[in-house]
C-alpha cells in the first residue's frame, strides 16, 4: 500500500515541468524515506535525480519499496488537471474509495541506476537561479557550449560561435538585502569546464522550484546544477563535460 | 545494483583521456568505501523488478565484475592515473577484448559451409541474446565480397550460429539482412529523412549540425560519417552493448511514433542507439535506419542462405531420400514458400519447427498477404510468338495500360486492394471494394484477384489513358470525391474458397474466374481475350487491342506450365506492344544518376541525363546511355527541379560508369523514368550488365527518348542488367547483321 499526499501540488508541477523535456520515461522510487527518481536522457550525457523525503508530504505512507515505472509526458498532463494549490495524493496498489481519481498506466522500464558517491568539488557557486537561467539563455544565442571557469576572480561564463563571444564574470557578492540574492563561491582549487548549452537551458527549466541553484564543478567530473525543493528534497542534474575540441582534432580526422 | 555497476564518476573517469593531469587530492585505494557511500537511495527497489526482467543480462554482467576484480593488480600499461581508472579500464578492456576476440573470429565465416561449425565465432552464451556487433561485422565481410557464392556461405553461416545460440533471434536476424522491418504489405516504415539523422548524430556526438554536414559533404554516407564521428561528449555511463532485438525493437518503435511530436521521439530512439555503438555499428546502424545497407546482399541470396542453413541445423527430418542435392533443394524451397508467403514472420518460425522440408505444408499462400504478381516477358512480333509456343494452346489478352491490382476478399466480407508493390492500395479505390463485393457471385465466399485497374470514361465507354488514372489522390479517398472513374480488368484468380489456386493450370483458373463474377460493363469486366494460332487473326486483335487504347497483347500457356508463377518474369507469359516492331521491343525503366548542365536554349536547366539500370545481385547501378531527347520545355523543367534536390557530391559507391563519362552533377537513386530506344548495342562506356555479354564490355542504348516518368516504381524496380542482357541477345538474334558497325557508336 502506498499513499502520499502533498499539500503543494504546484511542487510536484513544477518537478514534471523542469525534468520531463530531459527523460521521456523513468522509474518513481518509493521508500519509507522518501519519493525519488533517477534517470539518464537518451543520449546518456545527463542525469536528473530528484528526491522528497516523506517529512514533506502531509500524509506518506509506504508500506513496501515500489518503483513505478511512468511516462513523464504523460504524467505531466495528468497533473495539469491539478489547481495550483490543489493537494496531490499519490496511491499505489489497490486503491478504494476515491474521489477525483486519475489513473495512470505504468510501464516497466529497464532502468539502470547509478550509485553516486558524495565528492569533494574544487569549486561550489551559489547565485541566484534566474540569474543562472538568463545567463544560459542569452549564451545560447551566441554559441553551442559554455565554458564555466573558477578562478579567485570569480566565476566566469563564456562562449563563442560565428557571430562573435560572450563573457559574463560574477564575482564574489554577499552584501545584498536578501540572502538569496547573493553569490557565494567556495573554491578549494581553479576549475574550467566546457558543456553544452542546450542541456543547461533544460536544466534552468527547474528554476521556479528555487531561488538559488548550487553549481558544482570538479574537472573531469560531470556538473552538478542543484535546485532545493523548498525544505523537502532537491532536484539535481548531472551533466558531463564536453571533451576539448583542441585535443580530438587530430583523432578524428576522418581517413578518407 | 549500484554496486555492481560502476558510478557515473567512475564510468566518466573511463572516458577520461589517459593524460589526466593526476589530481592533487589524495585518491586512497578506497574504491569500494566510495563506492559504499552512495546516494542515500532506499534500497533500490527496482533492483528486484530489473533482475526478474532480465536474468541473463545481470548474470552476465556479474561475470565480467568478478573479473574484473580479478585483474585489477594488473598494472595497465597506460594509466598513470588513480585506482577508479584502472578498475575502469580493465572492464572497458574487457569489452574491447571481447570484441577484438570475435573481429579477430569473423573471418571464419566465410569458410565454405560444409567446413564450419557454428560454435567457431559465436562469443555469446547458449541462449544470451545475439550481440549486434556480430551482424555489424559480418555485414562488413560480406561487403567486402563481391561473389555471390561467398556471401551465401557467409549469410548461410551467420544464420547457423544464430541458430546454434540463440534460436529465437534468427527472424531479427533475417529482418536485419533484409533491411526490413515488417513485411511489405503491412507498410511499416521508418520514416526517417536524411535531416533528422544528421540532426541525431549532431546531438549523439556533441558536434554541430554543420560540421556534421560538412563531413558528409566529404564522405558521402552517412553510415561513414557516424563510422568517423567520435564524440567530443563525454558520458555519464557507456549503455550496455547493443543486442540485434534491442536495436530492432527500437527499430519498431520508430515506426510507430506518429503526430505531434514524433520526429523528437524518433531522434531520441536513434540518439540512444548512436550512443551505445561502437566499432562499426554505427555505420551499419545508420544505413539500416536509412534503409540503405547496400552491401550486395540480394534478398534471394538471403532466402538461399536460409533454406542451407536450416538443413545443417536440421533435428526435425532428413531430406526425402528422392533428393540428390539437399543444399539447392532447400534454397528452392524457401525461395519459392517465401514467394507465396513474403512474411519471415512465418517462415522462420516453421523452418524451426518443422524443418524446411515440411516447409511447403506449414506455409503456404493465404489471403490477406499479397504475393508478387506475375510478369510477362517482352517479344518481337506475332511470329515470334507463334515460334515460341509452337504445338502449345495459348490465349491472347488486351494489355490494359493502367495499374495493377491484386485484390483479396476475405471470409468475412473485408476487402483488401495491394499493388504490384505489394502497398495496401485499399485506401485509394474504395469504389472498387464497392464494385468486388456487389457484382461477387455468392458462390464466392473469399478469393484473391489479378486485375488491372483502367481509368475510364462511363459516358463515352472509353479506356483512358494512364496519366488520367494517376490525378487520383492516393489516401483516403473518400466515394463522392470520385472523379476519375476506374474499371476492373480481372486476368486472374489466385484463390478461391480456401483453395489455392496458383498451381493449376491458366485455363482451371479462368474457369474459376469466369464463373464467380458478373460482368459489368464500365465496372467490371474480364480482360478481353482469344484463343488462335493463327499469325494473321493475331495481327489483327493486336491492332484492336491498339485501337481500344490498350498498351498490346499478353499470350500465355494455357494448358502446359501454365502455373502462376509470383513475382517471376515468366516465359509462359509475353507481350506484346503495339511499337514493338518499330523499335528495340520493350522500353525500359532507368534511373538517372548523373546530368549535364545544359548550354544555349537549355541554359538553367540540365541539358542530358546520366541514366542507370539496376542489378540486383550487387546492388549496384550501372550506367546505360545518356538521354537528351523525349523531353518537352515544360517536362525539362520539372525533372531538373525535381533532380535538383537530389544533388549528391559525388557518385554513390554502387554506381558502376566508365571513367570517361564525367556528369556536372551526381544524384541519389529516385526517380524511375520510362525510355525507349531504337537499339541495344555493346559499348566500351557504359556499364550496363557487364560480364554478362562482354567481360569487360556493357550495353548502351542508341537513340534513347523519355516516354514517362514511373511514380509507381523505386529506383531497386528499374530493369535489371539481366533484362538489358536479355534484350540485346533477343535483338542480336533477329537482327544479326547489323551488329557490327554499331560497336562503337555511342558513348
Amino acid at each position: 500500500m502506498l499513499e502520499l499526499r502533498l499539500v503543494q501540488g504546484s511542487l510536484l508541477k513544477k518537478v514534471l515541468e523542469a525534468i520531463k523535456d530531459l527523460v521521456n520515461d523513468a522509474n518513481f522510487d518509493c521508500s519509507s524515506s522518501g519519493f525519488s527518481l533517477q534517470a539518464m536522457d537518451s543520449s546518456h550525457v545527463a542525469l536528473v535525480a530528484l528526491l522528497l523525503r516523506s517529512e514533506g508530504f502531509e500524509h506518506y505512507r509506504c508500506d513496501r519499496n515500489m518503483s513505478m515505472g511512468m511516462n513523464l509526458g504523460n504524467m505531466s498532463k495528468m497533473l495539469k488537471c491539478a489547481g495550483n494549490d490543489d493537494i496531490i495524493t499519490i496511491k499505489g496498489d489497490d486503491a478504494q474509495d476515491k474521489i477525483a481519481d486519475f489513473e495512470m498506466k505504468l510501464m516497466d522500464i529497464d532502468s539502470e541506476h547509478l550509485g553516486i558517491p558524495e565528492a569533494e568539488y574544487q569549486a561550489i557557486v551559489t547565485m541566484p537561479s534566474s540569474e543562472f537561467a538568463r545567463i544560459c539563455k542569452d549564451l545560447s544565442s551566441i554559441g553551442d557550449t559554455v565554458v564555466i571557469s573558477v578562478t579567485k576572480e570569480g566565476v566566469k561564463f563564456s562562449t563563442r560561435g560565428d557571430i562573435g563571444t560572450a563573457n559574463i564574470v560574477l564575482r564574489q557578492n554577499t552584501t545584498v538585502d536578501k540572502p538569496e540574492d547573493a553569490t557565494v563561491i567556495e573554491m578549494n582549487e581553479p576549475v574550467s569546464l566546457t558543456f553544452a548549452l542546450r542541456y543547461m537551458n533544460s536544466f534552468t527549466k527547474a528554476t521556479s522550484l528555487s531561488n538559488t541553484v548550487k553549481i558544482s564543478l570538479s574537472s573531469e567530473l560531470p556538473v552538478v546544477v542543484e535546485y532545493k525543493i523548498a525544505e523537502m528534497g532537491y532536484v539535481r542534474f548531472y551533466l558531463a563535460p564536453k571533451i576539448e575540441e583542441d585535443e580530438d582534432e587530430n583523432e578524428t580526422k576522418p581517413k578518407v | 545494483m549500484s554496486s555492481s555497476r560502476p558510478s557515473a564518476f567512475d564510468a566518466l573517469m573511463s572516458n577520461a583521456r589517459a593524460s589526466a593531469k593526476k589530481k592533487t587530492q589524495p585518491q586512497p585505494k578506497s574504491n569500494s568505501p566510495k563506492k559504499r557511500k552512495t546516494l542515500d537511495h532506499p534500497q533500490n527497489p527496482d533492483k528486484t523488478l530489473n533482475s526478474v526482467q532480465s536474468p541473463q543480462t545481470d548474470e552476465s554482467k556479474k561475470l565480467i565484475n568478478t573479473s574484473d576484480s580479478s585483474n585489477e593488480p594488473k598494472s595497465e600499461p597506460n594509466s598513470r592515473s588513480d585506482s577508479l581508472l584502472k578498475v575502469n579500464q580493465s572492464k572497458k578492456l574487457r569489452v574491447e577484448d571481447k570484441n577484438a576476440g570475435l573481429k579477430s573470429k569473423i573471418v571464419l565465416l566465410k569458410k565454405k559451409a560444409g567446413d564450419f561449425k557454428p560454435e567457431m565465432v559465436a562469443n555469446w552464451e547458449k541462449g544470451e541474446r545475439v550481440p549486434f556487433i556480430f551482424i555489424s561485422l559480418a555485414f562488413d565481410l560480406i561487403a567486402n565480397e563481391s561473389g555471390r557464392i561467398v556471401i551465401t556461405d557467409i549469410v548461410c553461416n551467420v544464420l547457423r550460429t544464430v541458430m546454434d545460440t540463440t534460436p529465437e533471434d534468427l527472424v531479427v536476424v533475417v529482418y536485419l539482412l533484409a533491411n526490413k522491418v515488417a513485411p511489405a504489405h503491412e507498410g511499416v516504415e521508418l520514416g526517417i529523412g536524411e535531416a533528422l539523422i544528421i540532426k541525431a548524430l549532431a546531438e549523439a556526438c556533441g558536434r554541430t549540425e554543420k560540421e556534421v554536414k560538412k563531413q558528409y559533404k566529404d564522405l558521402g554516407d552517412l553510415g561513414l560519417v557516424a563510422k568517423a564521428s567520435r564524440s567530443s561528449q563525454s558520458m555519464m555511463r557507456k549503455p550496455d552493448p547493443l543486442t540485434i532485438t534491442k536495436v530492432f525493437n527500437t527499430f519498431q518503435q520508430i515506426a510507430k511514433e506518429s503526430g505531434k511530436d514524433s520526429q523528437d521521439k524518433k531522434k531520441n530512439h536513434i540518439k540512444a542507439l548512436l550512443v551505445a555503438a561502437t566499432d562499426c555499428e554505427p555505420q551499419y546502424l545508420i544505413r539500416l535506419l536509412q534503409t540503405k545497407l547496400r552491401i550486395g546482399l540480394a534478398e534471394q541470396t538471403l532466402l538461399a542462405a536460409l533454406g542451407q542453413a536450416a538443413v545443417y541445423t536440421e533435428e526435425h527430418s532428413t531430406p526425402p531420400p528422392h533428393i540428390q542435392s539437399p543444399l539447392e533443394e532447400a534454397a528452392k524451397i524457401v525461395k519459392q514458400v517465401y514467394s507465396v508467403l513474403p512474411v519471415y514472420d512465418k517462415i522462420v518460425p516453421a523452418l524451426l519447427s518443422d524443418g524446411v522440408w515440411n516447409l511447403p505444408k506449414t506455409c503456404s499462400f493465404t489471403p490477406g498477404v499479397p504475393v508478387g504478381p506475375m510478369l510477362a516477358k517482352p517479344t518481337k512480333g506475332v511470329s515470334e510468338i507463334v515460334t515460341k509456343f509452337q504445338d502449345m494452346e495459348f490465349t491472347c489478352e488486351y494489355k490494359y495500360d493502367g495499374e495493377r491490382a491484386q485484390i483479396h476478399y476475405l471470409e468475412n466480407g473485408s476487402v483488401e486492394i495491394y499493388s504490384r508493390n505489394a502497398e495496401r492500395n485499399t485506401g485509394k479505390f474504395p469504389d472498387v471494394v464497392a464494385v468486388i463485393s456487389r457484382l461477387k457471385r455468392p458462390s464466392a465466399s473469399s478469393f484473391i484477384l489479378d486485375c488491372e485497374l483502367v481509368a475510364y470514361d462511363r459516358e463515352k465507354k472509353k479506356i483512358l489513358p494512364f496519366q488520367i488514372l494517376s490525378t487520383r489522390a492516393r489516401k483516403n479517398v473518400v466515394m463522392s470525391d470520385i472523379k476519375v472513374n476506374v474499371c476492373i480488368y480481372a486476368f486472374d484468380m489466385l484463390y478461391l474458397n480456401d483453395q489455392p489456386l496458383i498451381q493449376e493450370e491458366l485455363k482451371v483458373r479462368r474457369e474459376h474466374l469466369y464463373s464467380s463474377f458478373q460482368e459489368e460493363p464500365g465496372c467490371f469486366q474480364f480482360a478481353t481475350a482469344i484463343t488462335s494460332n493463327d499469325l494473321e487473326e493475331i495481327q489483327k486483335f493486336l491492332d484492336a487491342a491498339v485501337d481500344a487504347s490498350c498498351e498490346g497483347l499478353i499470350i500465355k500457356t494455357m494448358n502446359k506450365d501454365a502455373t502462376y508463377e509470383p513475382s517471376r518474369r515468366s516465359h509462359n507469359w509475353l507481350k506484346l506492344k503495339k511499337d514493338y516492331m518499330e523499335n528495340i521491343g520493350d522500353s525500359l525503366d532507368l534511373v538517372p544518376i548523373g546530368a549535364f548542365h545544359g548550354r544555349g536554349k537549355r541554359t538553367g536547366v540540365y541539358g542530358a541525363f546520366l541514366l542507370a539500370c539496376y542489378n540486383s545481385n550487387n546492388e549496384e547501378f550501372q550506367s546505360i546511355c545518356k538521354i537528351g531527347t523525349g523531353f518537352s520545355e515544360q517536362v525539362l523543367e520539372e525533372r531538373s527541379d525535381s533532380l535538383r534536390s537530389q544533388v549528391i557530391p559525388k557518385p554513390k559507391s554502387y554506381y558502376r560508369f566508365g571513367d570517361t563519362i564525367k556528369p556536372d552533377v551526381w544524384f541519389e537513386p529516385k526517380e524511375v523514368w520510362e525510355v525507349k530506344a531504337a537499339d541495344l548495342t555493346i559499348s566500351p562506356v557504359h556499364r550496363a550488365a557487364i560480364g554478362e555479354v562482354d567481360p569487360d564490355k556493357g550495353i548502351s542504348l542508341r537513340f534513347p527518348r523519355l516516354v514517362r516518368v514511373r511514380e509507381d516504381k523505386s529506383p531497386e524496380q528499374a530493369s535489371s542488367s539481366e533484362q538489358v542482357a536479355e534484350m540485346y541477345n533477343a535483338q542480336k538474334h533477329n537482327h544479326p547483321n547489323n551488329q557490327d558497325d554499331n560497336d562503337d557508336v555511342d558513348n
